[in-house]
């Protein structure tokens, strides 16, 4: 029933995101594609932090690196099709993921976090360093490849061809997260976070867990820095800096980490939050500090929490997803 | 029960912030963007440069506009990144169907922004980013620079060492691509006018060094006659203030000296007085427009222009020029109006080269005087120019190889 009911919702959104180009101007076209790369890097680190719980400071370095590594082949490989410019982007931050997981993968709570942050430190470092490869503060720019199909090809200047590019790989991705989150693996990230002895008494090895979970997320995040190279046709140190893990962090915050679906949201109201309050003033990160710090404080469940307890009040009934952790459903 | 409260007034107070209206454009008005730094460390040197923009504005919208409409000018705050800028451009692309972008800071966020306008094709131009590869390798149709380069502000001042004789030169720059850029053509020009003048020392620096000790004394060790710099902000004033009390003397010729900001800093004129520098625009240029543009401006708002302010007065009135001459809004067309365009203003005539869309212009020198009328500390007096032509980079030279 469940299942069936999320189905639904899922074949919904997307049709209602594939009416959208004939609704919305350009304008705000351009920022619902944003909206999807972001929710997508959003639900990657959620994974980690909402499923997980390891709360990683360096999952920029992942986003970062899929974005830079994009641009780069784009660059210098002439003729690169886009499908391979996206396919080598994921290809290095699962290599990437892999490497640096195997070194944090022993390590949890306040040291996986600083571990995380020192490795992001160092990927910032080499990104603003190697001036001839990654551009340095100047960055890189680059024009979108068309799509070719094999028997057609099509023009990815258009933006409203790239949101729908974006839509269905960008969405896909996040629909293969929540099913990810259904599979075996997925319910032993879980309970390795509930009771991690126990897992371990059970015969579980949870530092290949562990491992794999920190490589697909990379991997997934990785994919988000790569549309998000070609969404701008432009990539910087931004995008592989601090800034970019704060504001991923704050998406899933002000969402709710409790829910898979929290983080989408989060990303939806950060980014508009983000284009209108940064229209109005210069000193928006305040404001978005300020609501950070209220949210934690005042409704740590986030949006998706308030959703739920509204819905409960108006339904009366109590959705077994909703406002609890994540880790009840279905254990 | 008051997390609650807490909790819905924090969801209320988001909810208000979207509903907030958004300063909407006005609808009939000929729209420039202005990517400068608005926050942070060089929050001064980005509003120094809007002042002229908004100034020229004024100007141009008390004359009765430009083809009959009001210029209006939207502040955009780059925070000096390159992504920040062209996302925030590109909103004002597709939501204003804004046309026109300028700015100074930043030659990174000048060169980001000149790949969008011709992504986007609307027309990109700065009055202060001085890296010569803007206009040269990295040139394209969309992007102009009615402004200066390091190759020319270099040849200017290299001109300038020769002509007062000069014979053994130190020259010292940041250690990133504008001082190296900055120093090559400096030597190259030095080779090309004056063989028998010897740089006697080269020296780079991190870009915000604190301490000079170690390059003073190799300069002074050097025992050069001169000494040429292209350094800005805290890495000119601290040049000054460590090396002139360990015993370096000589004059210094520098890119940006006529900074009122710097000299104030510094706090003490004796280490400046002497210094000269080469610009595209001082306020104390002896031409009939530009003392008419200087009067207006100080009656109009009771301070003197500072050398960003007038550097992009002029070149905004530059791009008034072109849309004049070309008679629409219409990007092709602008772009082709302003290609070979000449524009008699307060700094001399500027000629936009078709090739490359480097502004042709003349360099302006200064020297730092002790009496001047515009403020109580030292400040600039006039000595002379370089003419457009004397500092000319041949187009083959640059590298541009533009796609029409």
């Amino acid at each position: 029933m469940k299942q069936k009911n999320t189905s639904f919702i899922i074949i919904a959104l997307f049709l209602a995101g594939a009416f959208m180009p004939l609704i919305l101007k350009q304008y705000h076209l351009n920022m619902l594609t944003e909206i999807i790369i972001f929710a997508l890097f959003a639900v990657s680190y959620n994974l980690l932090l909402g499923y997980a719980g390891l709360l990683s400071f360096g999952h920029a370095m992942f986003f970062g690196l899929g974005a830079f590594m994009t641009a780069v082949a784009i660059i210098h490989i002439p003729g690169l099709a886009l499908w391979n410019a996206i396919l080598i982007g994921v290809v290095t931050t699962i290599i990437a993921g892999f490497v640096i997981g195997s070194l944090l993968l022993r390590h949890k709570g306040a040291y996986f976090a600083l571990l995380t942050l020192a490795f992001n430190a160092l990927f910032y470092a080499v990104a603003t360093k190697w001036h001839s490869v990654t551009g340095g503060d100047d960055g890189l720019s680059i024009t979108r490849p068309d799509l070719s199909l094999g028997f057609t090809s099509i023009s990815m200047a258009s933006l409203t061809h790239f949101y729908y590019l974006t839509l269905i790989i960008v969405g896909a991705a996040i629909v293969f997260c929540w099913y990810f989150t259904h599979t075996a693996m997925g319910k032993t990230v879980l309970l390795m976070r509930e009771n991690e002895e126990r897992m371990k008494f059970l015969g579980y090895n949870t530092n290949i867990s562990r491992l794999l979970l920190f490589t697909f997320t990379g991997a997934v995040a990785g994919l988000a820095g790569s549309f998000y190279t070609l969404h701008f046709q432009f990539v910087s140190i931004s995008a592989i800096s601090v800034d970019m893990t704060t504001a991923v962090l704050l998406m899933a915050f002000v969402g709710g980490t409790k829910t898979f679906w929290g983080p989408i949201l989060g990303a939806f109201v950060y980014i508009i939050l983000q284009n209108y309050l940064s229209n109005i003033t210069d000193r928006w990160p305040l404001f978005m500090g300020f609501i950070f710090v209220s949210m934690v404080l005042f409704i740590p469940g986030g949006l998706s929490e308030v959703i739920m307890n509204i819905r409960q009040r108006l339904f009366g009934k109590k959705d077994n997803n909703g406002g609890k952790s994540a880790a009840s459903e279905e254990v | 029960m008051r997390r609650k409260f807490f909790g819905g007034l924090c969801i209320l107070s988001m909810v208000l912030m979207l509903a907030l209206p958004v300063g909407a454009l006005a609808q009939d008005t000929i729209k420039i963007g202005v990517t400068e730094p608005l926050s942070g460390t060089f929050k001064d040197i980005g509003e120094r440069y809007l002042d002229g923009v908004l100034y020229a504005a004024q100007v141009i919208n008390e004359g009765g506009g430009l083809l009959g409409k009001k210029v209006e000018v939207v502040p955009v705050d780059s925070e000096l990144k390159p992504d920040v800028a062209t996302r925030k451009a590109q909103n004002l692309i597709l939501k204003d169907g804004v046309k026109f972008f300028t700015g100074g800071t930043g030659s990174s966020v000048g060169a980001a922004m000149a790949q969008l306008a011709e992504k986007q094709n609307v027309i990109m131009f700065t009055y202060g980013m001085d890296a010569a590869s803007m206009t040269g390798e990295k040139c394209n149709k969309n992007f102009f620079r009615p402004g200066g380069s390091t190759d020319g502000r270099s040849f200017a001042l290299a001109q300038l060492v020769v002509k007062m004789g000069y014979k053994k030169i130190a020259i010292i720059g940041q250690d990133y691509s504008f001082g190296h850029e900055a120093l090559a053509a400096f030597k190259k020009r030095i080779a090309q006018i004056s063989p028998s003048t010897k740089i006697v020392c080269e020296l780079y620096h991190p870009a915000g060094t604190k301490d000079y000790g170690p390059y003073v004394s190799q300069i002074i060790a050097a025992k050069p006659d001169a000494i040429f710099t292209p350094n800005w902000g805290n890495d000119l004033t601290l040049l000054l203030k460590q090396g002139r009390p360990m015993g370096m003397n000589q004059k210094i010729f520098d890119y940006y000296i006529n900074d009122e900001v710097t000299i104030e800093a510094l706090g003490n004129d004796s280490l400046i007085i002497g210094s000269m520098g080469a610009e595209i625009w001082t306020i104390s240029m002896p031409t009939k427009k530009n003392e008419a543009f200087v009067n207006k401006f100080y009656k109009d708002k009771k301070r003197w222009p500072s050398y960003c302010a007038g550097k992009a007065y002029t070149a905004t009135m530059f791009w008034a020029e072109a849309i004049k001459k070309a008679g629409t809004t219409d990007v092709a067309a602008v772009i082709k109006a302003w290609e070979g365009l000449s524009f008699d203003g307060p700094a001399g005539v500027w000629t936009m080269r078709a090739g490359d869309h480097q502004g042709q212009v003349p360099y302006w020198y200064t020297e730092i005087v002790a009496k001047n009328k515009y403020f109580k500390h030292a400040f600039e007096a006039p000595r002379g120019m370089a003419t457009a032509k004397s500092v000319e980079v041949s187009l083959a030279e640059t590298g541009c190889k533009m796609k029409k």
